[in-house]
């Protein structure tokens, strides 16, 4: 395992993505409302620059009662969806939300004196 | 055991009722519009529901002489035909569905009809028809189009002994049946621990969704598919199975291998649009595996290695009953599973029988 340095954690504040590669793979690193992510950037679908999509919270839905309309909600986990084909994974597990047998590879990120390292 | 070494249920046969011999069970005003109405003619008791167009016979090359001759010896198709039909096909016990509840698709206007209708005929085949002892048992047609009454039904007579399913026309409702609007039927069927089961319809030349085709083998290969195709499709994305998880579910009369397609392109787009489909706990296809099939009309490819590889891909012999569709023109004998080399042994009775008995509870 190395870790990698890819930036100053001033690069990348929160909302913020970098794309980059490291060994030959391309991987996005994320800062999401304070919190750092790291994925590969090919998505096991087709291969899509899966971390260029739409990050969000995952959509959840409740049955309220006997005829209600279903009561939609965003959840606490952070999602990131494929841009080709929605795809869509939680970025703490990596798991694709319809089967998480499927999983998109995550790599763990720290930070040491203002740096950010991607482990690989 | 009749004709068959195995114990055999029918889980769709149809019973082929006649508005004369429901009319006494309508309540009024609708009796004596109906007597009143007809006098001596019935064709105006014939007017009141609609029926399916297109020639099921293909202009009489399909004879049923066998079932002619029932039906001269018991007057018509009256409830003395039962004992027949059941000799003919070799069973020990049948399932017989209300005939009318298959146009409820047609009913444009007046959607009263449609609970006078299922609760007549309930009633009608408690009273006449029915006989647990015998073998001899029927499911509620669910008027779709009012669901409080289908639930006052269900409340009313799904504990009768000779009752072991509640039945939707899959052709016609809108909205499709995974709409919330349906939930409370659901809800009382779960508690009546009676299953639903949804019967492919819609094939008529003139009822298509489509207008314009022009013979009867296109409307009803595609119409009775397609039906059932789309009730799947929304009871499983709007989450049925997990609003209602003792819910059983089955589905008649598209063969099997719709199954396994709807199988893989559900799961393929849910893989897609899993935020569409937000109660959802896994993939579409786990769902359809919970769910029961009558395999008629069962296909018969040249190579039955493909018909294995589709009862495998839909969760085996235990999602499969034997349905013969009696006395429609597409009919599946039980030597249609009997005969089949594809099936073990065990196989055969748990298509014959096994299934049905763990679905309807007979």
């Amino acid at each position: 395992m190395t870790q990698v340095p890819i930036c100053d954690v001033s690069e990348l504040p929160p909302g913020e993505r970098k794309i980059v590669e490291l060994d030959g793979n391309s991987i996005g690193v994320f800062n999401i409302e304070g919190n750092y992510y790291a994925a590969s950037n090919k998505c096991p679908h087709a291969g899509g620059p899966v971390c260029t999509g739409r990050v969000g919270h995952e959509l959840l839905a409740e049955f309220t009662g006997v005829g209600l309309r279903v009561k939609e909600y965003f959840g606490p986990n952070i999602v990131l969806a494929c841009p080709w084909h929605g795809w869509e994974f939680n970025l703490e597990t990596g798991a694709h939300l319809g089967d998480s047998k499927i999983t998109l590879p995550l790599y763990e990120v720290t930070v040491q004196d203002n740096k950010i390292f991607v482990e690989i | 055991m009749g004709k068959y070494n195995y114990r055999v249920i029918d889980s769709d046969a149809h019973f082929m009722e006649g508005l004369d011999q429901l009319v006494n069970y309508f309540p009024e005003p609708w009796k004596s519009r109906m007597i009143g109405g007809s006098g001596k003619d019935k064709a105006s008791i014939a007017g009141i529901y609609p029926i399916s167009t297109g020639d099921r016979s293909v202009f009489g090359r399909i004879q049923r002489d066998e079932f002619t001759e029932m039906q001269r010896k018991a007057g018509g198709f009256t409830p003395e035909i039962i004992p027949d039909v059941m000799e003919f096909l070799g069973l020990d016990a049948i399932n017989m569905l209300s005939q009318k509840m298959l146009s409820f698709s047609r009913i444009k206007g007046d959607d009263e009809r449609a609970t006078l209708l299922s609760n007549a005929y309930t009633d009608y085949m408690l009273d006449e028809v029915v006989d647990p002892s015998e073998g001899i048992f029927t499911m509620m047609p669910l008027p779709f189009q009012e669901p409080r009454e289908a639930v006052e039904l269900i409340d009313r007579c799904a504990d009768e002994k000779g009752i072991i399913g509640g039945c939707f026309v899959t052709a016609g409702p809108e909205p499709p049946f995974g709409n919330r609007k349906y939930d409370p039927i659901y809800e009382a069927a779960e508690d009546h621990n009676l299953p639903v089961v949804f019967h492919a319809g819609g094939g008529g030349i003139d009822e298509f969704v489509t207008a314009g085709y022009e013979k009867f083998i296109e409307t009803h290969v595609l119409g009775f598919l397609m039906a059932n195709q789309s009730q799947m499709t929304s009871l499983i994305i709007q989450g049925v199975p997990e609003k209602f998880p003792n819910l059983k579910i089955a589905f008649m009369e598209s063969g099997v291998f719709w199954i396994p397609l709807m199988m893989q392109r559900l799961d393929v787009e849910y893989l897609k649009r899993q935020s569409e489909a937000p109660l959802l706990t896994k993939k579409p296809s786990e769902y359809i595996k919970n769910m029961y099939f009558g395999a008629q009309p069962i296909e018969l490819p040249e190579d039955l290695s493909y018909l294995r590889q589709v009862i495998d891909m839909i969760g085996g012999a235990d999602r499969i009953m034997y349905a013969s569709d009696y006395p429609h023109w597409d009919y599946d004998p039980p030597s249609t599973i009997t005969e089949l080399p594809i099936l073990s042994e065990k196989e055969k009775k748990r298509i014959l029988s096994g299934t049905a008995e763990e679905v309807f509870g007979i």
